[in-house]
């Protein structure tokens, strides 16, 4: 809401600077978002008159001037061919700035001397809506009347200085959607007592009719329509509004249309009611009926668009159709026309949440609906309209019709709240009197009576005794609040486990060498097809912000490419990243049965560069380690087809599978167009959870001295070292303290599809040094075993 | 034989004192005191002497013995000390040299922001909650009293999966629920992924991060908020820093408030990072509306709270000094390793 600070002197004494009353508006809850200040960037612009005109005698399009411009004469050249001897013009002087950072200086112009210029109004940062009579493309004309001004600064003259100031009005204050309702905080903000200009629209009492100049009224939908009034102006006389009007107007960033609609968008602006007029003669059977639109119904508004209309939706309509959707915008068949002589206006209060639901569907967000979707107050209508018709006789653009019709089906009901000093002082930790509080409800119109503290009726929003705290702290000074600390049962507080081994694992990754990212939780849709990836029950999103994003992510492994994918586009070198964020998952069909959809933590990890599987794998393995998972399985995974299928692994707990590994398809990668591989781990730390050990127990350092053999076989190529360690530990689990990989070795002595597997296997028991016969004896069966087992022959 | 004894002497002492390393000075004592060694060859001898001579020459012998090997040992030790010099000097290694690389990763920026603040909480006793980011619009809108058509649900272009079930636009629906589920004194604090359909831009993104807290107990009031806030201003910004209090409208607080604090860059002057306002704008704040309390089955009668919250992505970008969002979520690791 842009005010003119001029417009808000009406209610209430500024004798503050402009700066400091934003600030303690601000401070009392109108936020100041900006100021702005017109009309300091012309200097050295006056008003002058033009005595005499000649021919340039180098140009056939230039004239040569001589001006009056109070303090003496000058020679001005001017191009422009509207000016005529005796007209009164502004001058922008030798040495003057215009809007725009134009600086004019004496030159010649065609070897004739020119003092200084002409303005237009698009000069002087004026326009056509403020000043209608004027010409846009020629020197401002002023009336002949100004000559007394003759030589005195054009902007006192035009009263062009002006600040504006912006606020961001909260949803909850509509009132403060007119400038009577900013006159009324700025009053209260400065301590000054609030001019009210309208008592007399108050206590005006109008014979409330059935009819008016054939007009009727009827609200067939009263839980929508709250109010309606409707008044009657005749011999109407369409023209422009005057300048005063105009001025306040386009100030407050509305456009000048005519006398008539201006008078409606300055009862809005002024008391925050909307208003619409309509010529009488447009209103088929002059029978007005607010009524919810037909289904397939249409209309065509102002703006010439034609809407689609449904039965939520609340028009007014006359017998045959509708003229105006309810609060949104009115139709083109009932506008203003430059003939039109009697004018009806429109003073009604709808259901904010329909006009807002409509608004929405209509994709039309207006002035009048901005202000109706948050709720405004019916009190409010029926001295907006008898404002309109005030205006109307002030202004001189037609004759008031005697009566009202006013229909009110449900009177808006006061609200009384119990006012409790002791409660609210205890709520906001203050000390403040229940005199004091008194004053300020008083200052805002807020009746106290007895114990009861009743709100004003353009105050809807407040409620109950925390919104009468609110308004006494706002008042009081939000900055005068102490700041203490809560006197209470003190609490443990603290991080649960799952928040202690995220914590655990971020740090042991950074340590690793990788770097955390943050990616979204959606994604594309064709993302999925680019990861090899299904997904059966995808969760769509209606409105995603865009295609790009239009489904929850089932898998990280998409958001990670793409993170790797922009890595190794800038050419980062042994890039390691990781994430910790949710997958969702519909797998039960949830959201189609009201529930909400499985969410699952993930720690992806993913890398390139100078690294393998192998590296992977320990990283995956360290994981697992932090988290105090013991007992796992490692097995092949062959079906994931985001992973290159010889190289990809689950490690499983049971049937629950807790971590997906390997490297990424060069498909995938190719999709993603990196030009490396790239191994990628996502680990279900959900389940992870689940299954790490929370007890961590000490083992005795060993007594008795540890026994090392070496042992190297010969295998089929086909032959996993996972096998091998099975069968060598599968007898010996007891003393076997450690098997050690030590080489694979392949050779033509070797024969084709064999290799040599070296162990370094270490044997003791806890409570004797072994015996070189228990030695040998364990060293025989492993042999025997794999000679049986796995077809597998010592290597000598 | 007694000036023999002592020739010997001088000319043993004098080798010692010339021996250059080790192994020279290992020579000398062999040539003297070892088992062919000119001394021990006196004391051989000594058959031949007569019973006055022996025992003076015996014990002449002795005391020079003791002489050559304590002047032995002392060499010995300056040998020692000098060859160790030497070594040193010979190891000397350019200390220029780049080192063998341990690459460390980093924590996001965002991360170490929620962490800050995590801290800070639960040394004042608050627990961490969490919640859904997929939400039933119930507990995103409806319990915190912004039901259906109200005007402050537009203030929020909320993604919909359905008609009742949403992204969530904010952590305050963990509130909800943990209201729901404990019972007073409740202190937490909820820090979470929350999305809005905002274009990506410098300073937007539809994916950002938010951290909430909540205290409910029986005598919580708004200076209590304020000094709570207080603290977790002065220990995430730094000691100097002032809050603002500025009255505000959320749909769930009443009273409501926006908190500024003084400019940590210019400490309040007026500077680029507050625009000259001397204030940045940190956090919506106020006492939990008594209809949220009773929507989440907290007698309003008896119990108060306050809430909070604020974008971590705006925290990190005035405290890092980050212009542009995207940076936070493209993920590129020369950006990542800077913290």
């Amino acid at each position: 809401m842009k005010v003119d600070i001029e417009w808000l002197k009406d209610y209430s004494e500024i004798d503050v600077s402009s700066k400091e009353l934003a600030d303690r508006l601000t401070m009392t809850g109108s936020k100041v978002e900006g100021i702005e200040t017109k009309g300091n960037d012309i200097k050295n612009v006056v008003v002058g008159k033009i005595l005499d005109i000649k021919k340039h005698p180098d140009a056939d399009k230039l004239i040569v001037t001589q001006v009056d411009i109070g303090a003496g004469k000058v020679q001005i050249v001017t191009g422009a061919d509207n000016v005529k001897v005796g007209d009164i013009i502004p001058i922008a002087k030798d040495g003057s700035e215009l809007p725009g950072g134009v600086k004019i200086k004496k030159g010649l112009l065609r070897g004739e001397e020119s003092c200084g210029m002409m303005c237009s109004i698009g000069e002087l940062g004026l326009t056509l809506n403020e000043y209608p009579d004027q010409i846009e493309h020629g020197i401002m004309i002023l009336p002949s009347s100004y000559e007394k001004f003759l030589g005195m600064d054009i902007v006192e003259v035009l009263n062009l200085k002006k600040e504006i100031i912006e606020f961001e009005i909260t949803p909850n204050r509509p009132d403060c959607l007119s400038v009577e309702g900013l006159g009324r905080e700025t009053a209260v903000s400065l301590g000054k007592e609030f001019k009210n200009l309208h008592k007399n629209l108050d206590e005006l009492k109008l014979e409330n009719k059935k009819e008016i100049e054939g007009l009727k009224v009827e609200i067939k939908a009263p839980d929508l329509c709250y109010r309606y009034v409707a008044r009657v102006v005749k011999n109407v006389k369409i023209g422009p509004s005057p300048e005063w009007m105009r001025k306040r107007l386009n100030a407050c960033g509305m456009r000048a249309i005519n006398n008539i609609v201006d008078i409606t968008n300055y009862v809005m602006l002024e008391m925050g009611q909307p208003m619409h007029a309509f010529d009488i003669n447009s209103v088929e059977g002059k029978h007005i009926i607010v009524r919810r639109a037909d289904k397939n119904e249409e209309i065509t508004t102002l703006d010439e668009q034609k809407r689609k209309l449904n039965e939520e939706m609340l028009v007014i309509a006359d017998e045959k159709k509708p003229v105006a959707i309810a609060g949104v915008m009115g139709g083109l068949n009932s506008e203003i026309e430059n003939d039109t002589e009697m004018v009806v206006f429109e003073s009604a209060v709808f259901n904010g949440g329909s006009v807002r639901l409509t608004a929405k569907e209509v994709g039309l967000r207006t002035e009048a609906s901005s202000r109706y979707e948050k709720g405004l107050s019916p009190e409010n209508a029926l001295r907006a309209a008898n404002r309109a018709v005030e205006l109307v006789k002030f202004i001189g653009a037609g004759e008031e019709v005697e009566g009202v019709i006013d229909v009110y089906p449900t009177k808006q009901k006061e609200n009384k709240i119990e006012m409790n000093p002791d409660r609210m002082n205890a709520l906001l930790g203050t000390d403040i009197s229940r005199e004091e509080m008194s004053n300020i409800f008083e200052s805002l119109g807020i009746r106290v009576e007895d114990n009861m503290a009743i709100p004003p009726y353009f105050r809807q929003d407040i409620e109950g005794e925390a919104d009468l705290a609110e308004e006494v702290l706002r008042i009081y000074g939000y900055d005068k609040l102490k700041s203490t600390l809560i006197h209470a049962e003190s609490t443990a507080g603290g991080k649960n486990r799952a928040q202690k081994m995220e914590d655990n694992l971020k740090n042991l990754l950074k340590d690793k060498g990788f770097s955390e990212i943050y990616t979204y939780g959606f994604m594309n849709e064709k993302d999925l097809e680019k990861c090899n990836l299904k997904e059966e029950n995808k969760i769509k999103i209606l409105n995603p912000v865009s295609e790009e994003f239009n489904i929850m992510r089932p898998s990280t492994i998409p958001s990670m490419l793409n993170a790797i994918s922009f890595n190794a586009a800038q050419k980062n070198e042994n890039v390691r990243l990781f994430d910790i964020s949710r997958i969702y998952h519909n797998d039960q069909n949830q959201i189609q049965e009201g529930n909400l959809p499985s969410e699952e933590n993930m720690l992806t990890i993913a890398m390139y560069g100078n690294c393998d599987f192998y590296d992977l794998k320990g990283y995956v393995e360290n994981v697992l380690k932090e988290c105090n998972v013991k007992r796992y399985e490692i097995r092949k995974e062959e079906n994931k087809l985001s992973y290159h299928p010889g190289r990809a692994a689950n490690i499983c707990v049971g049937k629950d599978t807790i971590v997906t590994f390997g490297e990424i398809h060069p498909i995938v990668q190719e999709n993603y167009g990196i030009g490396e591989k790239v191994y990628l781990a996502e680990i279900h730390i959900d389940k992870i959870l689940k299954y790490a050990s929370k007890e961590k127990k000490y083992t005795p350092i060993p007594k008795y001295p540890a026994v090392e053999r070496d042992i190297a076989i010969i295998v089929d190529e086909a032959v996993e070292v996972g096998e091998i360690e099975r069968v060598i530990s599968k007898k010996c689990r007891k003393v076997l303290e450690d098997l050690k990989l030590f080489d694979v070795y392949r050779s033509e002595k070797l024969g084709e599809n064999k290799k040599s597997v070296a162990y370094a296997i270490k044997f003791r028991a806890e409570d004797r040094t072994l015996t070189e016969d228990e030695i040998n004896t364990y060293m025989n069966t492993i042999i025997n075993d794999l000679e049986k087992e796995l077809k597998a022959s010592l290597r000598t | 034989m007694k000036e023999e004894v002592l020739k010997m002497k001088e000319k043993a002492i004098q080798e010692i004192q010339n021996a250059e390393d080790l192994n020279s000075l290992e020579n000398c004592r062999v040539n003297y005191l070892g088992k062919k060694g000119e001394l021990t060859a006196v004391l051989r001898g000594m058959g031949s002497l007569s019973a006055e001579e022996r025992p003076v020459i015996g014990a002449l012998v002795n005391e020079v013995r003791d002489e050559i090997e304590k002047e032995i040992g002392v060499t010995k030790q300056n040998l020692k000390k000098k060859e160790l010099e030497k070594t040193l000097k010979q190891e000397k290694i350019d200390i220029t040299m780049p080192s063998k690389k341990q690459e460390l990763g980093s924590i996001h920026p965002i991360t170490q922001i929620i962490d800050e603040i995590k801290e800070i909480f639960i040394g004042m006793g608050y627990e961490i909650a969490d919640g859904p980011e997929i939400e039933y619009a119930e507990y995103n809108f409806d319990k915190l009293n912004a039901p259906k058509n109200h005007p402050s649900r537009d203030l929020q272009d909320t993604m919909y999966i359905t008609d009742e079930i949403l992204l969530r636009s904010q952590t305050s629906p963990v509130q909800a629920r943990v209201m729901e589920t404990q019972k007073p004194p409740i202190k937490i604090i909820c820090p979470g992924t929350v999305y809005r359909s905002d274009s990506i831009d410098s300073t937007h993104s539809p994916v950002f991060h938010q951290i909430e807290g909540l205290v409910i107990d029986t005598h919580v009031t708004m200076a209590d908020l304020k000094g709570t806030l207080e603290v977790f201003a002065k220990k995430c910004l730094g000691e100097k820093t002032q809050v603002r209090f500025r009255p505000h409208h959320f749909p769930f607080t009443e009273p409501s408030a926006e908190a500024d604090v003084s400019c940590f860059v210019c400490g309040g002057k007026g500077c680029r990072v507050c625009k000259g306002e001397g204030w940045i704008e940190l956090l919506g704040c106020g006492m939990v509306h008594p209809k949220v309390l009773q929507n989440c089955g907290i007698d309003p009668k008896e119990y108060t709270g306050f809430a909070f919250g604020c974008g971590v992505e705006r925290i990190a970008m005035a405290k890092y000094g980050i212009d542009d969002m995207r940076l936070l979520f493209e993920n590129d690791v020369r950006f990542l390793k800077q913290f």
